[in-house]
């Protein structure tokens, strides 16, 4: 059953530049449970694919429809409270609040819940152990390897128990045997139930998911061979 | 983890910003505090001087009219009509007595000397140099009181009568020693008598208990002398209370200017003080748009981003008024006398440190508002491009 519906997703951007058509008339569905790698060369559409599918981005035309809701057409605040629910985002850069700790920053997404501070940090020192941190949850940011704050984003992520994650280039800044481990870790997640939708431009990174669609020029088209 | 605690710690790595902002509302607070305290002392130190540069309030009888005495006609003492001094004991009894600091009772009676028609005025010696102060007097030393067989001349009447201090004068037959000439003050009830004491006046009078006026000086800076007319009228009947309005005018008239010039300063430092949170918040917005746009990204709202830039100001705005009152009321008590030349003590006043912070929390949320709104509505994905 899909989760995910986007129909005719079509999004243009309008500046100095002139008038851009980043997505052409996008149809995908994504079923819960999925692993859905979307790939593409520099500039194809696919960070503005992911930020659209994870409600960041309204669509110029087009709908998109996750369990039912139809999210583009939810009051703002609603929306907000609509990716609160649904969606954790692992952002490139991992983009952790430099000045919290991480388990402040695990702990960001609950803070505008009404769950007591005490069951805040069990839930979090609890998702840090689930992503290999627990002994480093009171070390900021600045003092954590690249792959430790990736997993300390994951662990943000996951830590509302959302439904679906989007993660784009996580392991674009990564070394190799880190940017295994990552995946080993998306992989476990994703086999817990949640579905998984990760930017990538590395092909290595196809074996870890259940399938994978390539965005070329704002449109979907079947994976190349060089891909 | 509450959206306060995401706040605290913002303000906490961005030391200096915060500082910044903290010393903004404090050097405002601050000079507001000093300002207004200093100015209500100033008000206070001028209404005394005010008060003690003459009487502001005129006792006389009811009816009558045959002598001039500045100004004010005044009852002729060969009339039948006059006061006496069982009225004095009444005066206290009103309900603002305590601001009668001084009351002085007079008894005018005219007299021919060398042949010419001199005005005696019989005084409480010690009430009236209170009243008087602006006297300057040849021959009398500074605090001295004179004795019953002493008198005060007016410059125009030693002058006339070729008397200077130490000299004797021979009143009604009695003589007296000429303790004080008064150096010319323009004024005829000064200039043109004899200030004698007022129980030896009244004998050689013979009008024991007599009096024609009684001039008092009501220290009103904190009570309406209209009042204090109205409970004296209501307490001493068969008299005439007046108010003298030329010099309550003045009085009102230099204090609100004091007034004015506090509020011009303080409204000025208000805007400076605004205009440099307003400036901060918004450099801090646009540092921490990244920030923003992750907050909105993982489902904050906008009300939660204003709440936690609010809740910084709201911080550091407090803060600031809590150091500026401690800096201000300091300075004040400290310094505030000696620079605004008075004498008067300025107090420690704990209410103003309610009024400081509640004030500085207000403008420091208003100050905020904007910035607030702007991070608000900050685009998710534009923040993110940021990335």
């Amino acid at each position: 059953m899909s989760l995910i519906k986007v129909r005719e997703v079509t999004k243009i951007y309008k500046g100095g530049d002139g008038v851009v058509e980043a997505l052409k008339n996008i149809n995908l569905e994504i079923a819960e449970g999925e692993f859905l790698a979307l790939m593409g060369p520099s500039g194809s559409g696919k960070s503005t694919l992911l930020s659209v599918l994870g409600g960041l981005n309204p669509p110029t035309s087009g709908k998109l429809i996750i369990d039912d809701i139809d999210v583009y057409a939810l009051a703002p605040e609603r929306l907000a409270d609509f990716r609160h629910e649904y969606v954790g985002f692992v952002f490139q850069q991992y983009q952790l609040i430099p000045y919290l700790t991480a388990l402040e920053n695990v702990m960001l997404p609950l803070a505008i819940t009404s769950r007591p501070g005490k069951e805040q940090r069990d839930m979090a020192q609890t998702v840090l152990d689930k992503v290999g941190l627990g002994s480093k949850s009171q070390r900021l940011p600045n003092q954590l390897s690249g792959g430790e704050q990736n997993r300390v984003a994951i662990a943000r992520a996951i830590v509302n128990e959302p439904a679906i994650i989007f993660a784009d280039e996580p392991t674009g800044s990564l070394d190799s045997k880190t940017a295994m481990e990552l995946l080993e870790l998306f992989q476990t997640l994703n086999q817990g139930g949640l579905t998984m939708i990760m930017v990538t431009h590395n092909q290595d990174n196809l074996e870890w998911v259940s399938r994978a669609v390539y965005i070329r020029d704002g449109v979907l088209v079947p994976i190349p061979e060089e891909a | 983890m509450r959206l306060t605690d995401i706040a605290l710690q913002n303000l906490r790595r961005r030391k200096m910003r915060s500082a910044l902002l903290v010393f903004s509302v404090v050097i405002g607070v601050a000079s507001i505090i000093f300002l207004y305290s200093s100015t209500q002392v100033m008000k206070e130190d001028v209404a005394n001087k005010l008060d003690q540069f003459g009487s502001n309030i005129l006792i006389l009888p009811d009816s009558g009219a045959a002598m001039n005495f500045g100004g004010i006609t005044v009852e002729a003492p060969t009339q039948v009509k006059e006061l006496d001094m069982s009225l004095i004991p009444l005066m206290q009894t009103i309900k603002n007595k305590e601001t009668l600091a001084t009351i002085a009772p007079k008894l005018l009676v005219d007299t021919k000397i060398n042949g010419q028609t001199i005005l005696l005025l019989g005084v409480d010696f010690r009430q009236e140099l209170r009243l008087k102060k602006w006297w300057k007097l040849n021959g009398l030393a500074k605090d001295q009181i004179p004795s019953a067989n002493e008198v005060i001349l007016g410059s125009d009447v030693a002058r006339s009568l070729g008397l200077s201090p130490n000299q004797t004068i021979t009143i009604k037959e009695q003589e007296f020693r000429v303790t004080g000439i008064i150096q010319p003050t323009g004024s005829t009830e000064n200039d043109q008598a004899i200030f004698i004491d007022l129980t030896v006046l009244q004998k050689l009078a013979n009008r024991p208990n007599a009096i024609s006026l009684i001039e008092t000086a009501a220290l009103c800076y904190t009570c309406p002398i209209e009042e204090v007319t109205q409970q004296l009228s209501a307490k001493l009947p068969g008299t005439k209370v007046t108010a003298l309005k030329s010099t309550l005018e003045s009085r009102d008239d230099t204090v609100n200017r004091f007034n004015l010039f506090a509020r011009i300063v303080s409204l000025i430092l208000f805007l400076a003080s605004s205009l440099v949170i307003t400036m901060t918040m918004k450099a801090s917005v646009e540092e921490r748009t990244r920030e923003i746009g992750i907050l909105r990204a993982i489902g904050f709202r906008k009300r939660h981003i204003i709440q936690i830039i609010l809740t910084e100001a709201g911080l550091l705005g407090s803060l600031g008024g809590l150091l500026g009152y401690l800096l201000g009321m300091g300075a004040a008590v400290r310094y505030g006398s000696v620079l605004v030349k008075t004498q008067v003590h300025i107090p420690w006043q704990a209410n103003l440190l309610v009024y400081a912070i509640l004030a500085s929390i207000l403008i420091s949320l208003i100050a905020s508002l904007n910035p607030a709104w702007q991070a608000a509505i900050l685009d998710p994905t534009e923040s993110l491009r940021y990335m």
